[in-house]
Parts: structure tokens; sequence; C-alpha cells
């Protein structure tokens, strides 16, 4: 029989946390945009030494929310602060659960009055939709789904096309294509340029401290957008950035894309499991790495953890600010880069170079094999922390993760980080039968990059550190 | 204004090897089929311990061949002999120039009296095409060109099971016993309700099938082999494991087409688009010499061989004949020394110069691979097709070398990477060159490969 909600799915199977470890879905997949243009070290360099073009028309969900409502709804479900949020401003929206740990984050697009649109994976689109759909707002909501994770050659139409300019010559290019000067505007707001006679939304974005823009139109005009950026950059040393390298950058930039929704456990989120379907990224997403508790509520994490302390406001109700209340002051787990020991990653390699047993390959340059990735980290023999999103950058020569570690924890310590899971490995298809390994990582600051730790003060990533 | 031909390009460009080694195209794509079914590990295990399901509808190019002319044009464009090629029956078609080098080979399929299809990379497909339309027989020919992203619509699908399951995957989709027939000989089986034609196949010693039928029945066949496949642990390959197949089965993909050069190609090369393979296909590797002639292979450096025959009248014979028996080099598979491989990935992890980087589990980074093979400080051979297998824990590549240095267990050493920091393509960032040692073995490389010859 085929269950019609997450709520039935989850009683029948059980344990979560072991229903979610062995999903069979498979990688997950940044769609459509090729593994490589040129190749990923180079790619990798480009955002650090010349410019990039992202394209990111195909990985994330867009949810258009429109009507009287819409702001209350939104300010109802966001840590963050509304006060002064206008037309033409965006900001990294983070709901919670009512226990105060994080459903997912993404972009707020303040489009104009009484409309915006809501970008990022799944999990907080589809809780903005539930409580758009059952909470008696004045709203309409639209959700534009990403692009198949295999179109098998079909063709891939979404409603917009959506690209960034980043690198230390990314306003350089943006100057040329808009054919003179574009007002640098502050961090996260919203204007206007023109590319190839058309006009284009503008977001104000930036990267290892360099300014860039999102940008984004109607999708059939991605094609024409694309060949004007890229023949106009050609010159600045632009270069396109493929699915192999793109998801790497905040590897350096020091976003945890995928911690674990929040929203298996707990009364008061059962109405939105059984809203949801039983097939959809909550109960399909796979979850893996050493760090295994039959205990689900041990994968979520609180906003604090995840660096995003700054932006809970208490001026406003929101759900989960009762619980975030009582956690405020209490010590928090914090968020680090990890920098992983040259000599034990290079025993992994070298143990696919051997018959038998070898440990769990560490793919390049995105090593994640999981939707959210949680792996041990220790110190000493204890437990002191997650890793949670890892793979290597070509910029800084070393295989980096994100992760959070106990307060204890000092900047520069080493610990020990345990990769591969028990067992020889889950019922994942991307988890071949493997042995787990100690591998020796520094505890390093978020972001990891020299460039970006001193040049980035206004970001909104770094707004903690 | 009339379309540029690659002999006006070739022209403009000076010299074909500058051209080639700089070109643009960017990495070989395998279009269409996903990168990862499950992992590339687990599926490159499926070919040898249980059951591998290869999609190839997309990557190569298919062409269609009919016409009471037909068999007698084919016949003069390859090296094999055609005395018994029956309906129902397909050979590998080894096509050279007029010097006996390799053009390029293809898989012909004898579909019916008088129609055939060729289908695979594009170099052989090429050169029939132009004979074909320019060569007064009385054939026809129609094309059809692999799937680029977005449109993925062919004229048939294209799957193959392989592994030692696949005989009783075949007999549990279609529901019968696999009839018995001879390697590359077709029949039919019904799977889905649908009529498929198969050829019989096989890699390293097991029996398989390749499948084609008409594509709007694709779905459903695959749906029901995958089904099918299940008790028998089969898994689908996907885009980044496949062309690794070939490093445990010898087939080299990708010799440069001898068409560069020579007074007697220059018809040909004025036919050939610019744009096309021969015009835009990158070639990269540590072998480098400015005389494009030094890349071409014979049909006996691939080990073709056996195929050729003197029974019929074709282009390249008087030079083949001339060749004679005399078989200076041969292929071999090369196992790369593990010590020196991870060396060279060690790189990564250093601030400054770095050797090439080895991609898994296919290390290629250009279409036509050359790695200069030493023995001693001599070039002994070359080294084309590069990846990893996950059945034999070791990198492997697909070389040609001097006789006299091809005995299994001989010690050689290959250059990896290119001359100068690396040439202009896309696929190469600034590198230096590293020496990697490497073990010859046999072709198809295999168990006893392994366990005679690899140090441990």
């Amino acid at each position: 029989m085929s269950h019609k909600s997450l709520e039935d799915l989850l009683r029948s199977a059980g344990n979560t946390a072991q229903m979610l470890r062995n999903s069979e879905i498979g990688a997950y997949v940044y769609p459509v945009v090729p593994a490589e243009f040129s190749n990923w070290r180079d790619e990798q360099r480009a955002w650090r030494e010349t410019a990039v073009l992202f394209d990111q028309s195909h990985h994330m969900v867009d949810l258009h929310i429109e009507g009287p409502d819409a702001l209350a709804l939104l300010s109802r479900l966001a840590v963050n602060t509304f006060d002064n949020f206008t037309v033409n401003r965006a900001k990294q929206f983070i709901p919670c659960s009512y226990d105060g740990h994080v459903i997912g984050d993404g972009i707020l697009f303040y489009l104009a009055r009484n409309k915006f649109v809501f970008v990022g994976r799944a999990p907080s689109a589809n809780w903005i939709e539930f409580h758009g759909a059952t909470g008696g707002y004045k709203v309409k909501i639209e959700k534009d789904d990403r692009s198949p994770s295999n179109p098998k050659g079909k063709a891939v139409v979404r409603r917009s096309y959506r690209f960034q300019i980043q690198g230390p010559n990314a306003w350089k290019v943006i100057e040329k294509v808009h054919g003179g000067r574009v007002k640098e505007l502050k961090f996260f707001h919203m204007d206007y340029m023109n590319v190839a006679g058309r006009k284009v939304r503008t977001l104000r974005h930036g990267m290892a401290g360099a300014p860039g823009l999102e940008i984004w139109g109607p999708y059939a005009q991605r094609e024409k957008v694309r060949e004007t950026i890229v023949e106009t950059g050609k010159k600045l040393g632009l270069v396109q950035v493929g699915s192999r390298a793109y998801a790497t950058n905040t590897l350096e930039s020091g976003w945890i894309p995928s911690p674990l929704p929040a929203v298996y456990t707990g009364e008061k989120m059962k109405a939105y499991r059984k809203w949801l379907p039983a097939s959809g990224y909550e109960a399909s997403g796979s979850l893996g790495g050493s760090f295994y508790s039959n205990n689900i509520e041990d994968y979520y994490v609180t906003p604090y953890e995840i660096g995003y302390g700054p932006f809970v406001k208490f001026d406003h109700d929101f759900i989960g600010r009762n619980a975030l209340e009582k956690k405020a002051d209490e010590p928090h787990r914090r968020k680090v880069t990890f920098a992983w020991n040259a000599d034990d990653v290079a025993k992994v390699w070298r143990s696919m170079l051997s018959p038998g047993d070898h440990y769990k390959y560490i793919d390049l340059p995105l090593s994640n094999y999981t939707s959210s990735s949680y792996d041990k980290v220790l110190s000493r023999g204890k437990m002191v922390g997650l890793s949670m999103f890892s793979g290597y950058s070509y910029n800084e020569r070393s295989v980096l993760s994100l992760g959070i570690v106990d307060p204890s924890v000092e900047i520069g310590s080493e610990v020990t980080l345990v990769w591969g899971e028990e067992g020889g490995g889950s019922k994942k298809t991307t988890v071949e039968r493997h042995k787990q390994i100690e591998i020796r990582a520094i505890v390093s600051p978020v972001p990891y990059s020299k460039v970006v730790r001193e040049s980035y003060a206004e970001g909104w990533r770094s707004a903690q550190a | 204004m009339s379309k540029q031909s690659l002999e006006d390009r070739l022209r403009a460009a000076g010299n074909p090897v500058d051209m080639l080694r700089n070109s643009q195209i960017g990495p070989y794509a395998f279009p269409v089929v996903r990168a990862e079914f499950t992992n590339w590990r687990d599926e490159q295990h499926a070919w040898r311990e249980t059951c591998a399901l290869f999609d190839q509808s997309h990557h190569m190019t298919d062409l269609y061949i009919e016409g009471p002319g037909a068999l007698d044009l084919l016949s003069r464009l390859a090296v094999n002999s055609f005395k018994t090629f029956r309906v129902d029956q397909a050979k590998q078609l080894i096509a050279c120039n007029h010097d006996g080098y390799v053009i390029g080979d293809a898989i012909l399929f004898h579909l019916d009296e008088n129609r055939f299809s060729l289908v695979g990379r594009p170099p052989a497909i090429n050169w029939v095409q132009y004979h074909c339309e320019t060569g007064g027989h009385d054939v026809r020919a129609e094309r059809d060109e692999r799937s680029v992203a977005n449109q993925g619509r062919r004229k048939v699908y294209r799957y193959q099971v392989q592994g030692p399951h696949a005989l009783k995957v075949m007999e549990r989709a279609s529901g019968k016993p696999a009839p018995d027939i001879k390697f590359f000989n077709m029949d039919v089986f019904t799977i889905a309700g649908r009529k498929v034609r198969a050829l019989r196949h096989g890699m390293v010693g097991q029996p398989g099938w390749e499948m084609f039928g008409p594509w709007e029945h694709g779905e459903d066949v695959k749906a029901a082999i995958v089904e099918a496949g299940q008790a028998f642990g089969l898994k689908q390959v996907g885009t980044r494991t496949y062309p690794t197949s070939t490093l445990e089965s010898g087939w080299i993909p990708s010799p440069v087409p001898a068409v560069y050069s020579g007074e007697r190609m220059r018809a040909y090369r004025e036919w050939l688009p610019a744009q096309g393979y021969e015009g835009t296909a990158s070639l990269g590797g540590s072998f480098y010499s400015n005389d494009i002639g030094d890349y071409y292979l014979t049909p006996y450096d691939l080990g073709y061989g056996p195929f050729v025959r003197f029974d019929h009248d074709f282009i390249g014979r008087e030079a083949l004949a001339k060749m004679g028996d005399t078989v200076r080099r041969k292929k071999v598979t090369l196992a790369w020394n593990s010590e020196d491989v991870t060396r060279a990935f060690g790189d990564l992890f250093v601030k400054g110069d770095a050797a090439k980087y080895i991609d898994l589990p296919l290390a290629n980074y250009s279409t036509l691979p050359y790695d200069r093979v030493l023995k001693g400080r001599n070039t002994i051979g070359v080294s084309t097709y590069t990846g990893y297998s996950h059945n034999e824990r070791s990198m492997l590549s697909l070389a040609i070398v001097d006789v006299a240095h091809s005995e299994p267990g001989t010690e050689v050493t290959l250059v990896w990477g290119e001359e100068g920091g690396g040439s202009r393509k896309p696929t190469v960032e600034r590198h230096v060159q590293t020496e990697i040692r490497a073990t010859v073995g046999p072709v198809p490389y295999g168990d006893v490969a392994r366990t005679a010859y690899r140090p441990t």
C-alpha cells in the first residue's frame, strides 16, 4: 500500500533515522548544468582570481508568495526581523520548528508590495507553502519546482533563469555588460541592470570580499543573457562554472546548505507531517555519515549552532520563539571549517589502489554522498562536533568541511573526523562497501579563506564572525 | 559563402597537431544518461560480478546505409572480409586510409538485404558517408546524429546487458530461453510486448547482449529489463562509469583518425566540415610530435590484425600488404604503479606545481589521449585510454608498445601530463609532468594479469 503522507510513512517505517539513512534516492543532484565547462580546478580558481558565472537556474525551488498577508505569514515563520524589510531588499530567511530547530533556509526576495519569492532547498519552501495553505492567510502561493534530477534528455523549462556573476573581476564584467557605471548598492539590496538591451533585475551579492550580482528574468531569455555575459566577460577571465565545482564554493564561504529539516518529531509538527507527501524531500532525502543515532532529534541543529544567531530577533512573534528565547543564553555549539589532514586523505586514496576493503571513496571536488551529511568529530576519543558538508578546494589545496563543534573546542586545535559509515555502510545507493577511517583535521574559522575572512566584513555569512 | 571545410581549417591552422592539441571543445560528453545511478564503484562491480545495463542510446552516431551497392561499398572501405557476412550478423568494421592507417572503427549491423547500420564514433561513419555520397555507388545514407543535451531523441534506443548474470536477466525479461547463437549474430526477443532486436555480445568471456528497437519502445523495454534484473543484482551504469568498461575489455575508442595528411585524402578533407569531430576533437597527453603522421596507428597496432583479410579489394590494401606480418607494436594494458599514482594525487594538497589531476574513474582529458611510454629514456610506445578500475583496484590504460617490451610483467614508465605547463585545452589546468611506473599486462586485462604480473 502506498503512503499518503510523511506521517504515514514515518509510522510504518518505525525508526526515522534508519529510514533516512537507508534511503535509496541516490546522490543529491545539481541538475541540467553540465558537469564541467572547462575543468573544475580552473573553475574554482576563477572565483578567487578572475570572475565566474554560476548558473543557479535549476537546483532550487522558487516559491512565489503574493497577497495582503504575505508579509505577516513570512514574518511568523522566520527568526529574522522584518523591521526595515522593504521592497527591493532580500534576506536569508530562517524558519524553525516550534522547538527552535532549523527547518531550512533560503533567500527571500521582496519583489514588490505584497509580492515575494523564496528561493532555496525544498524544506523551507514546503513549510511556507503549508502555512500559506492552512493558516488562514490571504496569500496566493505558486511553486516552481527545481528541475528534475534526471530529465532523460527532455527539455527543461522553468519560470526564471538565475545567474550569479562573482569574483574579483565581477564588477568590471557587470559594468561592461551594462554599458556604464553600475551603482554598488549595499549587500542584499536589489536593483536593475541592462543585459543585451533588456532591463534585468539584480541582487547585490558578493564572494571573497568582491562585489557581485545575482540576476534573474524569464527563462526564455536565459541563453541570450548567458551568451552576452560569457562573451563580454571573456577578456576579464570570466569562466562558467559547472555542476561539479558549483556546490563547492560554499566550502570557502561557509554556508551549510543541508542541515536535516527538524520536522520528523513533535506533536505540534504532526499536522505538517500529515500535509507533507510521502515522496517529497523530507521523506526520501538521504541521511548519512559516521554520526549515528537512533534518535532523529540528535541530528537537529539550532540557528545559533550554524551561524544564524545574529539573525534571531525577538522583535516579532514567530514559530520557535519561545524555545529560542530559552536557548539564547545557553552555550552553543558553533560553526567552523575543518581542514583535513593531507596524509590521511592520501591514505583513503591509496586504499583504492590495493586489493580488499578500502575506505569510503572521497569524490572530488564534492564528496557528500547524501542529502544531509553528518560525520562524527572527536577529540581524545570524545565526540565534540559534526562535519556536515565536505569537498575539496583547489584554491586552498585542501579537503575542507563545514560543521559545528562544542564551545570548548578552539580554533586551531586538531580533532579527528570519522569518515565512512559503520558496519560496512548503509544501504544508500551512493555507498559502496567500505571501512571507516579516522582523519585528522584542524578546526578553522568560517569562512575559511584568508581573503574572505579579511575582506567580507559586511557579508551575511560572516555576520557572526 | 560556402561552408568551411576541414581542409580550410587545417590550412588556416598551419599544423594539425597544434590545432588539435589546443582545441577548445572541452570534455568529451556522454549526453543525457545520468552520471551515476548508484555509485561508480558498485556500477563497475556489476559487469564483473552480477549484471550491468548500459544505455548506449545517446553517445554514438548511427549511419543507415541502403541500396544494391551497399555491400560492395562497405567491403571496399573495410579491412574486414565480407565473404560470409549475412543478414542478422554484425562486425567491427575497420576503415583505413590509402597508406594503411586507421581512420576509425564502428559496429556494422547487417539489418536486411542491402540494408545496414553503422554505429560508433564519427570518423569511420563520416568516411563511409562520404563514399556513399560521392562514390557513384547505388547507395543511400541516412545519418542519425548523437544526442545533445535537452534534445535526446534518436531513431532507436540501444542497450547492453553484460556480466555473469546477463543471460539469466535476458531470459527473465523475455520469458524464454535465450537463443543459442554465436558472438555478433542477431536474433529477436520479445520484451515488454515489444520486438527487440538483439546482438549476441560479451565482455571478458561472459555472454552479453546489445539490444535496439524503435525509440518509442525504449522506456518500456528498459523498465522491463531493470525489473527482470532485480533478482540478479542488475545495476544501471551511468556515464561516469560506462566509458571505463573498455579498460577491462581492451577496445581503444580513440585513435587519431588518419585523415589530416596525404594528397589522396584531400578531397575527403574538403568534404568534411570544419566543425565536425575531425576538426574539433582535442588531442592531449605527453606524447608530442609536430608530425600528425606520428599519431596514426595501423590495424596491427590496435590489435585488429586478425580482421585484415586480403580476400577483397579495399582502400589501404596495398600498404597493409607491404607492412605484412612483421608486427612491430602490440596493444597492451598498463597497470599503473600505486605509489606513483598516490604521489601524483598528493600534489593536490601542496601549494605550487602539481601533477595533472587524475580524474576518477575516467582520467582522459582529451578526445584523443596520447601519453608517452618509456623504457629507460627511450620512447617505446603510447598510452591512450586511461582510468581506474575498482574491479582491479588499479589505474589502467590501454597502450601500444614495441613488441620487445610487450611481454606481461615488463616494467615501463609513463609520462603523465603535458609539456610546458600544459596546452590551451579547457580541460587542462596548469601542471607539471610526472613519471609514473607501470607494469605491462595483457589485453583484455583480467584476474590472471592481476595475480600473475602485478606486484602487490
